[in-house]
């Protein structure tokens, strides 16, 4: 089992770390509180508490019907009329389900469960460019938000069902006789137990598990015809049983490999870097404990001495939305409008509800090139100087006041959560006595210190 | 490490600048200097490669493209029978012999064909295959064998081996993501989407040249940095990767290296041909102008997406099919205009090809063998390898008669005038098409 961390290795330092791995890091004030809470009412305060959900009522939508659009008896103009149409409408409900989502992530006050939703995106990667219906990607998010925390093999039936992964995956048009393989494959190589995990024939038996799941073309919601499945004996691992899709599930969730798979994932997700198998082998006992319970376990984690090594430390490289998540914080400001936000998502590769593809974003090292890396130093700069009455308060981050010692201790612990080198810092101070202390010369070493390679790590 | 840094920098302080220029040069006198010495320069930039070096594009068609009805066996009973909706009858197709014709909408790479400037090779695949999107396109991008994972690219160990001491730019990806066909030990190799984004920007500071020269101080790790303490400590990482600082250092001293010198060619270029108007386009009109333009690369790297096609496939691939053509035509075109087309070789792969049968979704699922195609001034035209068997399959798919490493190791071999076997680790025989 894990290590608990000694409260009085509970530093000021490891706080940061959990601020910034466990959500979207925070202003040194924030910090400071969650510091001052204790450990374990710390990690409670982050696992355990939900806002209101009228907090945040998201976009009504309605589902695209295309079907019905299609089959009226319209001129070819017209349905050409009616398609421009949806298609408008598919691209500015989808933007609205974006804003939605990312205000959310950036104002909620239990950003925790947002990461994690973000996680499991990430995992049952689902793209609008191929579901191209706002209203099934919603759903699929509060299906993700209600289960983040939660028992996986729920989850993982629950998801099954979902009918943006039903389009997604093809298995709406999977049925007995026809079944298409492209979920079941996907359930276990990406999903639950990895690749190598089962055999090319564990994949066509249980793709006829899933056949008959379809769409509710109205309601959007999903609807199960059973003459379209395939209730006959199936050999899934060497078991010959008439399974449907949940019983499947429940195989997979039971082998060994599935509990490996996923402690491995999220562990990759929250520390950093992928674990060594010893370490795996805990932190699979240790998710295996908790029944599967994601939240129990990350819990399990952030309290363990292991999560807060050095190893860890200002070592995993921000995605881009914890990038500018985590910069509106530490310059304080607000969200920028949403055109921004849109465009710095979409030139840093990382666009809510279009993963690239069914794996998810790759992150880690996959998140920056030479190319990205120029423009996170370029988009700091804007997020530093532009956005009109909500321009980042200079005085408040750098005092007028501040010697330009005490001003690079300030600009250390506020960017970096911990000292810079000795290099970094003895250009940081000439550049503060050669510039002297105007708003505009505190601005730009603001926007400096925001191009160097540390501030990606957290 | 320290070694290749300082080669990096005195590559762009003797190579581009034309002679040793001190980084704290202001920046506006550096532009003016690029400015004039443009021309001048031109010579420099191409040290490493030279301007008759010949230049591999790489386009690679992401998802799993249907071979079948890209290189359509219409003299094959077999394959009307396995697609009674998605085959395309023989009447429609660009007959190349009594056997194959192109997809319909190729007919800019049938003009190719025939002017004797495109090979196709048939059945490329290799053993064991392997039918995720991710572990086959990771098998065709590290030259593995299905069985084995390998951490580095072919083209990283090619740059490796051959390319010592050359510009990070060595290998130009164009898009926001790093292949991991690029990846190696030290990592060379830079990727960019769009090329007027690809620069630090510093017109809203207040202090210029204070600005830009504490930039560029900063992102020149040879100095205290990486000599003093810290690199010890890092070093001691467990990742085998190298430690992510460095690597972010590693990253930001390319970028600040390749931007400079890519802004000044995109400024210098003009398109040479008229491209139509989509991704792949786009991406294929900037590496005319960087090879236009002198950049010292050797392999671009391009790609297209959205052929994982399982449902409702035939109008799907119609339209990738008839984007493919029209870049590449206009690529061509572009290059021929350049005088450049007699340098550029262009291979295309994908991480597999459809299955045989068609799906009840009207579509097709993963598969393995597909054709490939190789384009470009030296090429020597045909098709090359056996027409695969319909019948005969493994799995529902078409067992490989070309190995992919032979089409690599031809290119290597033939084209790069490359050793194969420090890249591909053994030796596989070579292919006609060069």
């Amino acid at each position: 089992m894990l290590t608990p961390l000694p409260s009085r290795e509970w530093t000021l330092p490891a706080a940061a770390h959990l601020l910034n791995r466990a959500a979207f890091g925070g202003s040194p004030e924030e910090i400071q509180r969650l510091h001052a809470m204790g450990h374990a009412a710390a990690v409670r305060s982050l696992i355990r508490r939900g806002e209101e959900e009228d907090l945040f009522p998201a976009p009504e939508l309605v589902p695209m019907n295309y079907r019905r659009i299609a089959k009226t008896s319209m001129t070819p103009e017209e349905l050409a009329a009616a398609k421009k149409i949806m298609q408008i409408q598919l691209r500015e409900q989808t933007q609205e389900a974006r804003a939605w989502w990312i205000r959310r992530m950036a104002s909620t006050p239990f950003p925790a469960r947002e990461k994690c939703v973000l996680f499991w995106h990430g995992h049952w990667a689902t793209s609008i460019e191929k579901v191209k219906d706002p209203f099934l990607i919603l759903q699929q998010n509060q299906t993700l938000r209600a289960h983040a925390f939660g028992p996986f093999a729920p989850f993982a039936k629950e998801i099954s069902k979902d009918p943006a992964m039903i389009r997604y995956l093809d298995l709406n048009s999977s049925k007995v006789g026809h079944p298409n393989e492209n979920f079941a494959r996907e359930l276990m190589e990406l999903f639950t137990l990895g690749e190598g995990h089962y055999s090319e024939e564990d994949i066509q038996e249980l793709a006829r598990a899933f056949t008959g799941y379809r769409i509710h073309p109205v309601t959007g919601s999903f609807r199960f015809f059973p003459k379209e499945h395939d209730s006959g004996v199936k050999k899934i691992f060497g078991k010959f049983r008439p399974f449907d899709g949940d019983a499947a599930i429940d195989l997979i969730v039971s082998r060994p490999e599935c509990a490996e798979f996923l402690s491995a994932k999220l562990w990759n997700f929250y520390a950093g870097e992928k674990p060594s198998a010893p370490l795996n082998e805990l932190l699979a006992s240790e998710y295996r404990a908790s029944g599967m319970n994601t939240g129990d376990f990350l819990e399990k984690i952030f309290l363990s001495r292991e999560f807060y090594t050095s190893n860890y430390l200002r070592r995993q490289i921000k995605s881009p939305i914890q990038w500018l998540l985590q910069t509106c914080k530490v310059l304080e400001r607000p969200l920028p409008d949403f055109r921004m936000v849109q465009n710095t998502l979409g030139q840093l590769g990382q666009v809510l509800f279009a993963p690239p593809n069914v794996k998810g974003w790759d992150g880690g090292r996959a998140w920056v090139s030479s190319s990205t890396l120029l423009l996170r130093y370029n988009l700091a700069g804007r997020l530093v100087r532009e956005g009109g009455g909500s321009m980042p308060d200079i005085e408040k981050i750098l005092p007028a006041s501040a010697s330009p010692q005490q001003a690079c201790d300030l600009l250390a612990w506020r960017f970096f959560q911990g000292p810079m080198s000795t290099e970094l810092r003895d250009k940081t101070l000439h550049l503060l006595e050669k510039n002297g202390n105007s708003p505009a010369a505190r601005h730009d070493i603001v926007h400096l210190l925001m191009s160097t390679p540390d501030f990606q790590l957290i | 490490m320290k070694h290749t840094l300082h080669t990096r920098r005195q590559f762009l302080r003797t190579s581009i600048l034309g002679g040793a220029v001190s980084w704290t040069i202001p920046a506006f006198l550096e532009r003016t200097f690029f400015t004039l010495d443009a021309m001048a320069a031109d010579s420099a930039i191409q040290t490493p490669t030279g301007k008759d070096s010949p230049i591999l594009v790489v386009l690679q068609l992401a998802g799993g493209n249907d071979g079948l009805n890209t290189l359509v066996p219409f003299g094959d009973d077999a394959y009307y029978r396995a697609r009674p909706n998605l085959a395309i009858p023989g009447a429609k197709t660009l007959r190349l012999n009594d056997h194959f014709g192109l997809n319909p909408k190729l007919t800019g790479l049938k003009s190719l064909h025939d002017e004797g400037h495109l090979a196709m090779v048939q059945g490329v695949g290799y053993p064991n295959p392997n039918r995720s999107h991710f572990r086959s396109t990771e098998i065709w991008h590290t030259a593995s064998d299905s069985a084995v994972t390998e951490k580095y690219g072919w083209m990283g160990r090619y740059f490796d081996s051959c390319c010592k001491g050359e510009d990070p730019a060595v290998g130009v990806s164009i898009g926001s993501q790093t292949p991991q066909a690029f990846a190696a030990p030290e990592p060379r190799g830079i990727s960019f989407a769009r090329p007027e984004q690809f620069r630090f920007d510093l017109k809203s500071a207040s202090d210029r040249d204070a600005a830009d020269e504490f930039f560029r101080s900063v992102n020149d790790f040879e100095s205290a940095q990486m000599d003093g303490g810290s690199i010890g400590m890092l070093a001691g990482h467990a990742d085998a990767g190298g430690d992510t600082l460095d690597f972010l250092q590693r990253t930001s001293l390319d970028a600040v290296m390749s931007s400079d010198k890519v802004a000044e060619i995109i400024k210098r270029s003009r398109p040479g041909a008229s491209y139509p108007s989509n991704r792949l386009a786009d991406s294929l009109n900037l590496v005319a102008r960087l090879i236009g333009g002198g950049m010292p690369t050797r392999v671009y790297y391009v790609s297209q997406g959205g052929y994982d096609t399982h449902s409702n496939q035939a109008g799907a691939h119609e339209r990738l099919m008839e984007e493919l053509d029209s870049s590449l035509s206009a690529f061509c075109a572009d290059l021929k205009a350049q005088g450049n087309f007699d340098r550029v070789l262009l291979m295309s792969f994908s991480e597999f090809g459809r299955r045989v049968h068609e799906n009840a979704s009207g579509g097709t699922d993963h598969g393995a063998a597909a054709p490939l195609f190789v384009l470009g001034g030296k090429v020597k035209p045909g098709i090359v390898g056996a027409a695969p068997s319909l019948t005969q399959l493994h799995d529902g798919d078409i067992i490989h008669g070309v190995d992919f490493r032979s089409v690599y190791a031809t290119v290597l071999s033939k084209w790069l005038n490359a050793p194969v076997e420090p890249v591909l680790k053994r030796s596989f025989p070579l292919l006609p098409f060069i």
